[in-house]
C-alpha cells in the first residue's frame, strides 16, 4: 500500500473529488459530508458540466464533465488527493482508469463505493492501481471516517456522523458499513471513542485485505486496539492473523464473526462476499481462528475477573459471540491493556423503548418484557412528541415526486383526479365536488357539504372594493396589467392577516378537538362537552394573555373572531356566517365546529376576557364547514393535519381571485390610466432631509 | 444469484465454441437407433443425468453402458432418479475415454491474490478439496495478460507433467481460460481432463458459475437451462422480483422457521439479527436484506411479497435494522405499513405483536406512521430507536414470540 498509516487513507486538509457527483445517492451524501468537514473539491457526471450543487452554509460543489477537466480546471493546491467513485456498475471501471490516467501525480487513494461491480472490473481495478501506486479500498465500501479530524468520505456516519463518533482510541474495520456505525454507538457504553471507522466492503475481493489495514492501524498513534466485524468467504483473516503472528508486538483486536448459523445451509448472506467456500472461510473456521490466536475462548459475560488477569497477559484480545458483548468485552479487554477510557459513557447498553402500545397483549407477558418509555435523547424525544403522539391525520412517507402524483393521472386516455376520471367528474358531478375531491384526494361523502363550500366560495367572492385584496387587482388594472397578473396580485395580498386566518383557526380547532373523540362532527348528540371545551379554551386563554402582557409581549389572539366592520353591537355578527348558520338550521344540520365556536364568543365574554360577543367571522365560518369535511377523513388518517389545515385558506383564496377578476375587469374597462396612484400631495415623508 | 452450469451445456454450448476437446455425446431423448450407432463407434459410453450436484459418481448415477438395449433404459431410468432430492433435466451419455492420466484445472478468482488464479492438480477425478496442498499448483493470472502456453506449461512442469501431453494440456488450459474470461465467469472447473494413451486430452467433466453483475456474463446470447431448485415459491418470488431492479435490496432465504417474520436492512444487520435469533430461539422465518434505500412502490411489493407467503403463520413481525446511512426511514415504514394495512384488508384482521428497532433519516415519521397503521390494525408494538442494541431488540422479540405463539395456540414458554 502507498498509506504508511491511518491517516494516509484521511486525514484533515485532504481533497476529495466525487464521481457521478449529480447522482440520487452521491449527491445526498456529499452535501452532507460537505457540511460535515467541507473536503470535496469538485465532482464529475457526464453532460452535466457546468451545474453547481448549491450547500448552504458550506462550500459549494462545482460539477465538471470529465474527471480531466476537473483536474485540469482547479488549482494545484485543491486538486484532488482522494476519490469517491458513484458511478453505476459499468461505468467504475472507465472511471478509474481515467483518474488513473490524469490523476496520477495528485491520487492517492480511490474509495469505490459502487455495489454490483463485476469481479473481473473489480480485480482489474486492483491491479491498474497497484501498478500506478494508488491505494483503492471497496468495491462497495460505504467509506471512511478519521474521527479525531472529524473528516469523512462516503457515507460513514449517514447524517450525523457527528452524533454517531466521538474521537477516542478505537479503530473499527468492518466488512459491513452499517456496522461501523453500529459498532460505534455500542462501543461509547464502554467509554469508548472511535480514532478511525473502516467499510472495507464485501465484495468477493476486497481490495484493501484486512493485513494491510492492521498493518496501518498498528502505526497509527491515536489507535490503542482494533475491533473487527468479520463475516464468512475469503482469506483475509487468515493472512491478517499470519502477519500478526509474525509481529513482536501488536494492538489488542476485539472481534465480532458473524454468520455461523449459515454454516451448515446454502444460503447467501446479504454481501456478495459472504460466500463460504470450503471450510476455512466459513463463519466457525473464522471464529476458531481467532481464538486460537487469542488463547482465549470466546468471551463470557460474568467472567470478566478472571478474564482481565488473563487478557493482560496474552494481550492479544478476545472474540465475542453476541454484538451487545463488545461493551463489557471491551471494558475487560481496557482495564488488562490499561487503556484508559476516552470519555465517561453517558448511559449504559440496554433496552430503551420509545412507543409502546402492548394493549391487551401486556396481560399476558410477565412483567419485565412490558418496557416502559424512559426519557428519549434529543432531537428524537422532541420529535416524537411532534410527530408521534398526536394520533390524528396522516403522515404522508415522503418521496421524490419530480415525475409523481398523487393528485392527478394521465394515462393518454383519461385524465384522473386522484384515480377519478375528470370526464364522469364533468358529467356526473359540480365543480365544487371535483374541487374537494382533488384537494381531499376522496369524494365528499354528503351532498349538503358541497352546497356548504359553494356558498363559502361565494362569500369569499367580495367584501367591497376596500379590501386589500380587491386593491390589488385594481392596482393591476390601473398599471395595464394582463388579467392573470391582476389574478395574482389578488392572491399576493391575501396572507396570514387578510385571508389566511382560517388555516390559524383550523389548527385551534385541531388542537381543541384531538383529545375529544370526536368522529362525527355531524351528530349533536355524540358531539363531546363543548361548554367544558369552550372553557378550559378561555381560561388558558386568559392565562396566556395575562402573562403576555405582564411581559409586554404580543400575545396569541383567538383566531376569526370578530370583524372591522361588523363590531358596532354587544353582540355582533358577520351576515356572511349568518347566511351559511341560517341554510344549516333550515336543513336541519348541525356542525360542532359552528356551535363552539358561537358558545367561544359568548364564553369570552362571560369570563370578561372581551367586553362584547365578537362577531363569529367569515373565515371562522369557512373553516368550520371545511372542518366538517376534514375531520372525520383525519379521524380515520386518510388526511394529514396540514392539507386539512390549508383547506379554509384556499377555499378563501379561490373564491376571493375570482372576485380580483371581477374588480379587474371593471376597473380595466371604467377606470383612468394610473389611478390607483397616491397624489403627491397625500404622501408623508417620515424622516429630516440629509442634504 | 449467479447461475451455474454442468458438463452437458458446457458441451452443448461451449466446448465448440471455445475449441476445447470434449467427448461425443447424445441427449436423451434420443433415438435408439443413435445410441445403437453411436456405442458402436465407442465401445462404450457413460450416462449421466444432468443435474448441479457433485459428486455424482458416488451417489451412484453415472453408470458406463456398452450394449445399447441397456443404455437406452438407463438413460431413461437415470432422467428420471432424484440425486440428492434434485429432480435430473434429463440425462446425456458421453463416450467413455480410457485414460492413464487425470489432470484437474480450475480458473477462479482468488481472494489472497486479489485476481484470477490457476489450481492444476494430477489428482483429478477427485474432490480438489481432499487432495493435499503439495499435490496442487496454484499460479496467478495477470487479469490484463490473461493465462498464456508458457504459464499454463510451466505450471503443468512442477507438477513433473513434461512433452507432448504437457503442449497439449497447456493449449487446452489456453482455451479454458479464454472461455472463463470471454463469457464473465467466476469459476470454472474441469475435472478431469483425460489423457489417453495417444496422447489426446478431452475435458470430462465440467461445473461453472458466471458472475452475475458482468455484462459479459448477461451479454452471451445463451438461454441457460433452468434447473429444477428447491427453492420456496417466496424465495422464486422475491428472486424474481429482487431482478426487476439494483435500487434497493430485495433477497430473502428461507430458514424453515415458524416464529418471527424478520423484515430486515443491511447487510451485515440482517446476519448479526438472524444469528441472534437462531441462537435463542427465535426461529426466524427466514433470512432478508431489504436495505439499500428501496423507493417506496420497491419496499411495499417486497413487503407485501413477505406478508403473502408469511404473516399467516408467524408468531412476531420484527422490522429491524441499524442505523441506517441513506436509506430514508419514513419511506420504506409507510411502504411496509400500507403492505400491512393492504395484507390486513384482504385478509381479516392479525394481531401478533410488532417489534421494530430503526435508526436513520426521518425515522420518527417512519415511526409515526407505522404507528397509525399498527393502531387501526390493532396490532401490539414495541419501538426502539437507534440507541437500543439491534442484538437487545432481537433478544425482546425471541422472548416476546414465545407468549404470541401462546396466544395463537402453539406452544408458549
Amino acid at each position: 500500500m502507498k498509506a504508511l498509516s491511518l491517516e494516509n487513507l484521511l486525514k484533515k486538509d485532504d481533497r476529495v473529488a466525487v464521481s457521478n457527483v449529480t447522482g440520487r445517492e452521491s449527491m445526498k451524501v456529499s452535501v452532507v459530508s460537505q457540511l460535515y468537514c467541507g473536503n470535496i473539491v469538485g465532482g464529475w457526471a457526464l453532460g452535466k458540466s457546468g451545474q453547481t450543487i448549491s450547500i448552504p452554509g458550506a462550500q459549494d460543489i462545482e460539477v465538471f464533465g470529465q474527471f480531466e477537466d476537473l483536474i485540469n480546471a482547479l488549482p494545484e493546491d485543491r486538486k484532488p488527493n482522494k476519490i469517491i467513485v458513484y458511478s453505476p456498475p459499468d461505468a467504475v471501471y472507465g472511471d478509474v482508469k481515467e483518474v488513473v490516467e490524469h490523476g496520477k501525480p495528485y491520487v492517492e487513494t480511490i474509495f469505490v463505493i459502487t455495489e454490483h461491480v463485476s469481479v473481473e472490473v473489480t480485480a482489474k481495478l486492483k491491479r491498474l492501481c497497484d501498478i500506478e501506486g494508488i491505494d483503492i479500498v471497496g468495491c462497495n465500501t460505504l467509506g471512511t471516517i478519521n474521527v479525531h479530524d472529524a473528516v469523512r468520505v462516503g457515507a460513514v456516519g449517514g447524517e450525523t456522523p457527528a452524533e454517531t463518533f466521538k474521537p477516542g482510541s478505537a479503530c473499527i474495520i468492518s466488512n459491513s458499513g452499517n456496522m461501523v456505525n453500529t459498532i460505534a454507538s455500542y462501543l461509547r457504553s464502554a467509554g469508548l471513542g472511535i480514532s478511525h471507522g473502516i467499510s472495507t466492503g464485501k465484495d468477493i475481493l476486497i481490495l484493501t485485505p484486512l493485513r494491510d489495514l492492521l498493518e496501518l492501524a498498528q502505526r497509527d498513534d491515536r489507535t490503542k486496539m482494533m475491533v473487527l466485524y468479520v463475516e464468512p468467504g475469503g482469506t483475509y483473516e487468515q493472512e491478517a492473523l499470519q502477519w500478526l503472528q509474525e509481529q513482536e508486538t501488536a494492538k489488542p483486536l476485539l472481534v465480532y464473526v458473524a454468520g455461523s448459523f449459515a454454516d451448515s445451509m446454502d444460503i447467501s448472506l446479504g454481501h456478495a462476499g459472504a460466500v463460504v467456500e470450503g471450510n476455512v472461510t466459513s463463519a466457525a473456521a473464522k471464529m476458531a481462528l481467532f481464538d486460537d490466536y487469542f488463547a482465549q475462548p470466546v468471551f463470557e459475560v460474568g467472567e470478566q475477573k478472571e478474564l482481565t488477569s488473563r487478557l493482560a497477559e496474552t494481550r492479544k484480545g478476545i472474540r465475542v459471540n453476541t454484538l451487545h458483548d463488545l461493551v463489557p468485552a471491551a471494558a475487560t479487554l481496557m482495564a488488562a491493556m490499561e487503556i484508559e477510557r476516552d470519555f465517561i459513557p453517558k448511559s449504559p447498553l440496554s433496552l430503551k423503548p420509545w412507543i409502546v402500545g402492548l394493549g391487551e397483549f401486556a396481560q399476558r407477558l410477565p412483567p419485565e418484557l412490558v418496557p416502559h418509555v424512559g426519557p428519549i435523547d434529543e432531537p428524537y424525544g422532541s420529535l416524537i412528541k411532534q410527530h408521534v403522539k398526536s394520533g390524528l391525520g396522516r403522515t404522508p412517507a415522503r418521496q421524490n415526486m419530480r415525475n409523481a402524483s398523487h393528485a392527478s393521472s394521465n394515462d393518454g386516455i383519461t385524465p384522473r383526479v386522484f384515480g377519478y376520471s375528470l370526464v364522469r367528474q364533468m358529467e356526473e358531478h359540480s365543480f365544487v365536488e371535483a374541487m374537494l375531491l382533488s384537494w381531499l384526494g376522496f369524494p365528499v361523502q354528503e351532498a349538503f357539504e358541497s352546497k356548504l363550500v359553494e356558498m363559502c366560495l361565494i362569500a369569499s367572492l367580495t367584501n367591497g372594493p376596500g379590501t386589500i385584496s380587491a386593491l390589488g387587482a385594481k392596482l393591476s388594472a390601473a398599471a395595464g396589467n394582463d388579467p392573470n397578473t391582476a389574478m395574482m396580485t389578488t392572491l399576493g395580498t391575501i396572507g396570514t392577516i387578510h385571508g389566511g386566518n382560517g388555516r390559524k383557526a383550523a389548527k385551534m380547532l385541531i388542537d381543541v378537538f384531538e383529545g375529544s373523540e370526536l368522529t362525527d362532527p355531524y351528530s349533536r348528540e355524540n358531539a363531546p362537552d363543548l361548554d367544558e371545551l369552550v372553557r378550559r379554551h378561555v381560561v388558558k386563554f386568559k392565562k396566556t394573555k395575562r402573562a403576555a402582557k405582564e411581559a409586554g409581549m404580543e400575545y396569541a389572539k383567538i383566531p376569526c373572531l370578530g370583524h372591522p366592520v361588523f363590531n358596532t353591537e354587544r353582540v355582533n355578527y358577520d351576515p356572511r356566517e349568518r347566511a351559511l348558520t341560517a341554510y344549516m338550521d333550515r336543513q336541519e344540520l348541525y356542525n360542532v365546529f359552528f356551535d363552539f365556536y358561537h358558545r367561544l364568543a359568548r364564553e369570552l365574554l362571560n369570563q370578561q376576557a372581551t367586553t362584547k360577543v365578537h362577531a363569529v367571522n367569515v373565515d371562522a365560518a369557512i373553516t368550520c364547514v371545511l372542518m366538517g369535511i376534514a375531520w372525520p377523513l383525519l379521524v380515520d388518517n386518510k388526511i394529514s393535519v396540514q392539507r386539512a389545515a390549508d383547506l379554509p385558506f384556499l377555499t378563501f383564496a379561490l373564491g376571493r381571485v375570482a372576485g380580483g377578476a371581477s374588480e379587474y375587469l371593471d376597473h380595466r374597462e371604467s377606470g383612468t390610466a394610473m389611478d390607483m396612484r397616491i397624489p403627491v400631495s397625500e404622501c408623508r415623508f417620515l424622516g429630516r432631509r440629509q442634504d | 444469484m449467479n447461475v451455474k452450469i454442468g458438463e452437458l451445456s458446457f458441451l452443448e454450448q461451449l466446448a465448440g465454441r471455445f475449441k476445447i476437446p470434449v467427448p461425443d455425446f447424445v441427449v436423451e431423448p434420443v433415438a435408439q437407433s443413435v445410441v445403437r450407432t453411436k456405442l458402436d463407434q465407442w465401445e462404450s459410453g457413460i450416462v449421466k443425468p444432468d443435474v448441479l450436484i457433485g459428486k455424482r459418481g458416488k451417489a451412484g448415477v453415472i453408470r458406463t453402458v456398452t450394449d445399447y438395449h441397456i443404455a437406452v433404459r438407463m438413460l431413461k431410468q437415470v432422467a428420471a432418479t432424484e440425486v440428492s432430492e434434485q429432480q435430473p433435466r434429463t440425462a446425456y451419455m458421453v463416450q467413455a475415454v480410457p485414460a492413464d492420466l487425470e489432470v484437474f484445472s480450475a480458473i477462479t478468482y482468488n481472494s489472497r491474490l486479489c485476481g484470477p488464479s490457476l489450481t492444476l492438480s494430477l489428482s483429478g477425478g477427485v474432490d480438489i478439496e481432499a487432495v493435499a496442498d503439495s499435490e496442487k499448483e496454484t499460479v496467478s493470472v495477470q487479469i490484463f495478460r490473461g493465462l498464456n502456453a508458457y504459464q499454463a506449461s510451466e505450471a503443468l512442469t512442477k507438477l513433473g507433467l513434461e512433452g507432448q501431453v504437457n503442449a497439449k494440456l497447456a493449449r487446452c488450459l489456453v482455451s479454458q481460460w479464454d472461455m472463463f474470461i470471454s463469457t464473465g465467469m467466476f469459476s470454472c472447473e474441469i475435472n478431469p481432463w483425460r489423457v489417453t494413451r495417444s496422447g489426446e486430452v478431452y475435458a470430462c467433466d465440467f461445473k461453472a458459475s458466471f458472475d452475475e453483475n458482468n455484462r459479459k456474463a448477461r451479454d452471451l446470447g445463451i438461454q441457460w437451462p433452468e434447473y429444477p431448485s428447491d427453492e420456496s415459491t417466496f424465495e422464486e418470488e422475491m428472486r424474481a422480483w429482487s431482478a426487476a431492479s439494483y435500487r434497493g435490496q430485495a433477497h430473502v432465504s428461507e430458514l424453515g422457521g415458524r416464529k418471527i417474520l424478520p423484515m430486515l436492512f443491511g447487510g451485515g444487520a440482517s446476519t448479526i439479527i438472524v444469528e441472534t435469533l437462531a441462537q435463542l430461539g427465535g426461529d426466524p422465518i427466514f433470512l432478508s436484506d431489504f436495505g439499500g434505500n428501496p423507493p417506496y412502490e420497491r419496499m411495499k411489493t417486497t413487503a407485501a411479497i413477505c406478508f403473502k407467503h408469511c404473516l399467516q403463520r408467524a408468531a412476531l413481525l420484527l422490522i429491524l435494522g441499524g442505523k441506517a446511512n441513506n436509506t430514508q426511514i419514513d419511506v420504506t415504514f409507510a411502504a411496509i405499513a400500507d403492505a400491512l394495512q393492504e395484507w390486513s384488508d384482504e385478509n381479516g384482521p392479525v394481531s401478533i405483536p410488532v417489534v421494530i428497532g430503526r435508526g436513520g433519516p426521518g425515522l420518527v415519521q417512519g415511526f409515526a406512521y407505522m404507528k397509525k397503521t399498527l393502531d387501526n390494525i390493532g396490532m401490539p408494538y414495541v419501538f426502539f430507536g437507534p440507541d437500543t442494541p439491534i442484538t437487545m431488540v432481537a433478544a425482546y422479540a425471541t422472548e416476546l414470540a414465545e407468549y404470541s405463539l401462546e396466544a395463537k395456540g402453539g406452544d408458549g414458554p
